[in-house]
């Protein structure tokens, strides 16, 4: 590598870094830890935190309870329409979230197929517009750990007795573990800081729809800034522990195959 | 007992088993051997219920099981790649059959089933390591301590050798046929290695096209095939079209048509005039020098001709003669090879026994 080039890599990269960093820089350093500790105990802001938490919650176990049939289906099982599937699945994570939560606001609106549901501007609007939205990080990434699951393990497991049932039970969901994992902790992430399909669906209703992002947005607009950057600072927390947690997940998933020696009978 | 009736399988286009019909008698090591892509590990499959045929019947002890499915057909499985469970320790790759089938030794704590496997291949001790860290004879010995554990009917293996370095392989050979005698388990062993057909199987069938050419015993195989295609594939390489010029009782002098010289054989099964192609192994056949003394020779086949080439041929060297236009291979030893100070253009003498020119009508 020449040094010419060398030092154009550093000097891009370092541009990138440093664009981030700045950025990041300013938020933390936008509060004093005494204005953040106030925000953080006025009932709005911990109302709109336990909802956050309450919701996303909610999303990752439901998530988990439709998406591991869908994964395992998708990456198991042949039948026609399965690529149109798939693609169906991936559409949230690509679509603007608004356009997301239009698409909730017309079904299960006025005149929508569920609207006897009347979800809209509800709590469980919010689990819908999240569900929706971040369900398909928990099924892309436990399909990927269905596939990679070797065939003929699955098959040892049929030919030593084990029905479909027990060999999902016993070995697809213990070997896909990690990938579950990680996609609950990406999608319990991306529940946590939906915003735009959840405005749309649950509006920004103060102690009732108010999310963590919600009310980012509310503070913001209604001048509260030191709000706004409080909520933005747990979030930040959160984003920073869930990355830590999820490279964590990654390599206890190139250890466990490797170093079980000793597991208890 | 298994038995095949006419399975056929197809993947779109792909005709993978053609009316394939095959019977592995109770007990017996059967040897499905057979070069990639002849369909073995699909009938193998198909037999498992691991993948449903197209056509055909497959029968158990007399009962049909087409649709039966696998967990219940109680035939084991010893794949190629060991499939053991990598989440599981030996011990829990072992009772995984065990629990899963309900056997109730196992519900009541009983693990002697466990222990009794593991000891039937060496590995007692082995119960708490982890699979992914034993070696790949060990861990192919894992999986066929897992596969007797649950005491199948049958018992398939799929190339269970091939991922294993030449040494592991024999031994673990010579294990396997002890193992599958001592509990006389029906047995069907795919492979595409002769020596490994010829040392485990009971019987042979030789696969092609997703249909067996010929079943036999090792022996009937490798030394008396009743087609050119498996001649050819167990590596009779020297095979001459000919016709039988002459019978002397059982004797029978056979013309050889591409060349024009005679080779004298042993129980000719046509009359004379009969079309039929003469095989002679490569290693029956001894090389001499051809201006050495041959008169102290028993054989009834000598013939003149004249090196074409020398190369290695695993441990052996593989001569190619030149034999009035049709030409020999010869298989000699590397010592052989050197004592004779062989070289291209050489004329050398061959000479073979009677016994060893096999005759196909």
């Amino acid at each position: 590598m020449s040094l010419s080039f060398r030092i154009s890599l550093s000097l891009l990269a370092g541009i990138f870094f440093g664009f981030i960093a700045v950025i990041l820089t300013c938020l933390l350093t936008a509060t004093s830890f005494a204005e953040f500790a106030g925000e953080i105990r006025s009932p709005e802001i911990i109302s709109a935190i336990l909802l956050s938490l309450k919701t996303s919650i909610a999303v990752v176990f439901l998530a988990l309870l439709f998406g591991i049939p869908a994964a395992y289906i998708l990456a198991t099982k042949q039948f026609k329409g399965k690529n149109i599937l798939d693609t169906f699945v991936d559409l949230p994570i690509v679509l603007p979230p608004l356009v997301c939560g239009l698409a909730i606001l017309i079904a299960f609106g006025g005149e929508g197929i569920f609207s006897r549901f009347n979800v809209l501007f509800t709590v469980k609007g919010i689990i819908i517009a999240q569900l929706f939205v971040a369900s398909p990080f928990l099924i892309r990434s436990t399909k990927t750990a269905f596939e990679s699951i070797d065939q003929d393990v699955m098959d040892a497991a049929r030919t030593l007795g084990a029905s479909e049932f027990y060999t999902f039970k016993k070995v697809s969901l213990p070997l896909a573990k990690s990938g579950i994992a990680s996609g609950v902790i990406m999608t319990w992430a991306r529940a946590l800081g939906e915003f735009g399909a959840t405005a749309m669906v649950a509006g920004c209703i103060p102690y009732r729809t108010e999310t963590m992002t919600v009310g980012i947005y509310m503070h913001t607009m209604s001048g509260n800034i030191s709000a706004s950057i409080a909520l933005s600072l747990i979030l930040m927390v959160i984003a920073v522990t869930t990355l830590i947690v999820f490279k964590y997940v990654g390599t206890m998933e190139d250890c466990n195959l490797g170093t079980r020696g000793a597991a208890a009978q | 007992m298994i038995q095949l009736d006419g399975i056929c399988k197809s993947f779109g286009e792909n005709e993978v088993l053609s009316s394939l019909d095959l019977s592995a008698k109770k007990g017996e090591m059967f040897v499905l051997l057979g070069s990639s892509g002849c369909g073995k590990t699909t009938a193998l499959s198909v037999i498992a219920g691991l993948m449903k045929e197209d056509t055909g019947d497959i029968y158990m002890d007399g009962s049909r099981i087409n649709d039966t499915p696998p967990h219940k057909r109680g035939i084991g499985f010893v794949f190629q790649n060991y499939a053991l469970f990598p989440h599981l320790n030996i011990y829990e790759n072992i009772e995984f059959g065990l629990k899963a089938g309900n056997k109730r030794s196992v519900r009541g704590g009983n693990t002697t089933e466990v222990k009794r496997a593991l000891e039937l291949v060496g590995l007692d001790g082995f119960e708490k390591r982890n699979p992914m860290k034993l070696s790949g004879g060990e861990q192919q010995r894992v999986a066929l301590a897992r596969a007797i554990a649950t005491e199948p009917e049958c018992i398939l293996m799929d190339e269970p050798l091939s991922n294993l370095d030449a040494v592991v392989r024999e031994r673990l050979r010579h294990e396997i046929v002890q193992l599958q005698r001592d509990i006389g388990l029906t047995s069907i062993y795919v492979t595409h290695d002769q020596v490994e057909a010829m040392t485990l199987g009971d019987r042979i069938a030789v696969l092609n096209n997703g249909r067996i050419e010929e079943a036999g015993t090792p022996e009937k195989i490798f030394y008396k095939p009743e087609n050119e295609f498996v001649a050819r594939f167990i590596g009779m390489k020297n095979i001459f079209e000919g016709k039988i010029a002459a019978l002397d009782g059982d004797n029978g002098v056979l013309q050889i048509s591409t060349g024009n010289f005679d080779l004298t054989t042993v129980f000719v099964p046509s009359s004379v005039g009969t079309r039929v192609k003469a095989c002679v192994r490569p290693e029956e056949i001894i090389l001499t020098k051809s201006d050495r003394d041959t008169s102290a020779r028993s054989a009834r086949n000598e013939i003149t001709g004249k090196i074409v080439s020398i190369f290695p041929n695993g441990p052996l060297m593989r001569v190619l003669v030149d034999v009035e236009g049709v030409e020999m291979s010869v298989d000699i030893t590397r010592l052989a090879a050197r004592d004779l100070k062989l070289f291209g253009g050489d004329r050398v003498l061959l000479t073979f026994k009677a016994t060893s020119v096999h005759v196909i009508v």
